[in-house]
């Protein structure tokens, strides 16, 4: 059964997916048990992402079809079991910046590898990542940016999370195309990419995942 | 500069044609946004007039001694959104943004799967002036035509500045592939929704879009003859797509474009955003000299030249993450190591990875066009 639904995920079948997905639940099984097969999935993917074999837009098919699975599952899955999560990031388009396309995608393969993750938005003014670093407590806070406008309110934003005592219980990430490792020097950031799956290889990195 | 032996022209024309230079040309693509952080107005001020945002690049040019070939930015925001250049909804400072900001395109679904085969039946600029336009603005017809009129005036303007100068603009017709036309309009999930799961209907619209793309720009091209012509694509590359997808629908309208505007003696000017690492060779089945391939610095632009020497010009690609927070010597020393690896034998032109970025930093700039003009290839 885990198989199954992970071959029709690493081919992007969508209407199989969830075909087996109903079928299993009217069969009474663990909801858990068939989103972690789903999971499984993802994670395979995940894995022919990052040795060159899948492609971007591969990466967005299938966790458009986890986030169907999941808006099934969810519901039936015990307050319990839903919030058990591998840790906390904090997303973000900051000011100056309204993209959100690649912060998007981060967000739903962070969702799909078991994070907890609180959007932001876009356009945030670098006060309010400081305010819900105190309230969220993330493990880590991504800074996402298609401009290079966004560069200033990212190393605005870290030296507040400095000046309110917070830089050493946060580990900062920025990502897009325009980022750069010398935009990450420049902005106080702890790591810099533009790939979603090396975001999420470093947030599991940080939270102690696999 | 005192040295130099050919005009701008020659000079960018000689790199076109893999011949050698007395230096390597350079071209900036500055746009009015950065060119009115350097000349001191705001951005709202450039997004509501494109008069004034042409005058702010040929106080750029002229502030900073000028370079080889303008890049053309006679524009407004509406106005490439009334043209169909920019087909998406948009937030234009001084009306949706502060002053200050950049003007900034919203991903969202407006094209609908219905909407292929109605662009291949009704050709895609009847589509997108009678049915598309209105849903992403609410501009008038009169509204219309007024901006077309401003972009003509202001165009042929920016014609006769770059004769007072002695340069001749970069291009003056450009069109976007019409994959990339297709994915901002639909968005890029849904898009390649579409690739996968129904794809016939989008090839059908990509191979009228392509015939129509043709003849518009060929068009311009005569009507300007500056013999070259711009294309843009910013989604088609092999870090989003497989090969599959690339070689069904955007390798074979490609090589449709690039032979019809050579068949006409127009060279095809790329501006190819991302990552395009793994598309690279198939650029070699274009006529030798065909095409310039402008790259935005996510591309490895040595390695590409390894694979196009001495077939095509490459342009780029100072990254814009250091314009805007690098240092001039950095900035110095990156572009001596494309003048040297990547113009060692002609066949480059210096410039921008993409556009010159809205906070470049005016040193970093003038680091850029300095170090080209007084580099020896």
């Amino acid at each position: 059964m885990t198989e199954e639904l992970s071959d029709l995920i690493l081919n992007f079948k969508r209407d199989a997916v969830l075909e087996i997905v109903e079928r299993r639940l009217g069969a009474g099984e663990d909801p858990l048990r068939i989103l972690n097969d789903c999971r499984r999935g993802m994670t395979l993917v995940g894995e022919r992402f990052q040795q060159g074999d899948f492609f971007l837009a591969e990466l967005v098919l299938s966790a458009e079809i986890f986030k169907e699975v999941t808006a099934v599952i969810e519901p039936r899955l015990s307050r319990a079991k839903s919030s058990q999560t591998k840790g906390r990031v904090l997303i973000g388009t900051l000011q100056g910046d309204i993209h959100e396309l690649g912060k998007n995608i981060l967000i739903t393969m962070l969702r799909v590898h078991g994070f907890e993750v609180h959007d932001l938005g876009v356009d945030v003014p670098p006060s309010a990542v400081v305010d819900k670093v105190r309230g969220f407590k993330p493990h880590v806070v991504g800074f996402s940016a298609l401009i290079t406008t966004a560069f200033p309110s990212m190393k605005e934003a870290v030296a507040l999370i400095q000046e309110a005592g917070l830089r050493d219980s946060v580990k900062v990430m920025i990502g897009g195309g325009v980022t750069t490792a010398g935009v990450r020097d420049y902005a106080g950031a702890d790591f810099q990419t533009t790939d979603a799956m090396e975001g999420v290889a470093y947030c599991l990195k940080i939270t102690g995942g696999k | 500069m005192a040295g130099d032996m050919m005009t701008g022209t020659e000079r960018l024309w000689a790199a076109i044609k893999l011949e050698e230079t007395d230096r390597v040309p350079i071209v900036p693509q500055l746009m009015p946004e950065p060119a009115a952080r350097l000349t001191g107005i705001t951005q709202a001020r450039v997004a509501a007039d494109n008069a004034v945002a042409l005058d702010a690049i040929l106080k750029t040019f002229d502030d900073y001694g000028g370079w080889d070939s303008i890049y053309p930015g006679t524009y407004t925001p509406l106005q490439l959104q009334v043209l169909g250049a920019d087909p998406m909804k948009m937030r234009i400072p001084g009306r949706d943004l502060p002053d200050d900001y950049q003007w900034q395109l919203v991903e969202e679904e407006i094209l609908q799967p219905r909407d292929y085969d109605k662009i291949s039946e009704m050709g895609f600029d009847r589509f997108y002036q009678e049915e598309y336009l209105a849903r992403i603005s609410n501009l008038s017809v009169d509204d219309v035509n007024r901006e077309i009129g401003a972009l003509m005036t202001t165009g042929m303007r920016f014609v006769e500045e770059c004769d007072k100068r002695n340069v001749k603009p970069f291009f003056m017709g450009s069109g976007m592939h019409p994959f990339f036309t297709l994915s901002l309009m639909r968005s890029m999930v849904a898009f390649t929704k579409d690739l996968y799961y129904n794809p016939d209907p989008v090839e059908r619209a990509i191979k009228r879009m392509t015939a129509d793309v043709i003849a518009a720009q060929i068009a311009l091209g005569k009507e300007f003859r500056l013999g070259t012509l711009l294309i843009t694509e910013e989604r088609a590359s092999a870090y989003n797509y497989p090969p599959r997808v690339f070689e069904r629908f955007w390798w074979p309208y490609t090589k449709q474009i690039v032979n019809a505007f050579w068949s006409e003696g127009i060279v095809t000017i790329f501006h190819l955003d991302q990552y395009w690492d793994k598309n690279i060779r198939y650029f070699r089945e274009l006529p030798r000299g065909s095409f310039v391939l402008g790259l935005d610095s996510t591309t490895n632009i040595f390695a590409a030249k390894d694979v196009l020497r001495g077939h095509a010009c490459l342009h780029g690609d100072v990254p814009a993450a250091l314009l805007s927070v690098g240092k001039p010597d950095e900035v110095r020393d990156y572009c001596r190591r494309l003048i040297s690896r990547v113009g060692d034998d002609g066949g480059f032109i210096l410039g921008s990875g993409c556009g010159v970025p809205l906070n470049v930093k005016p040193e970093n700039f003038r680091a850029m066009i300095e170090t080209g003009k007084n580099t020896k290839a």
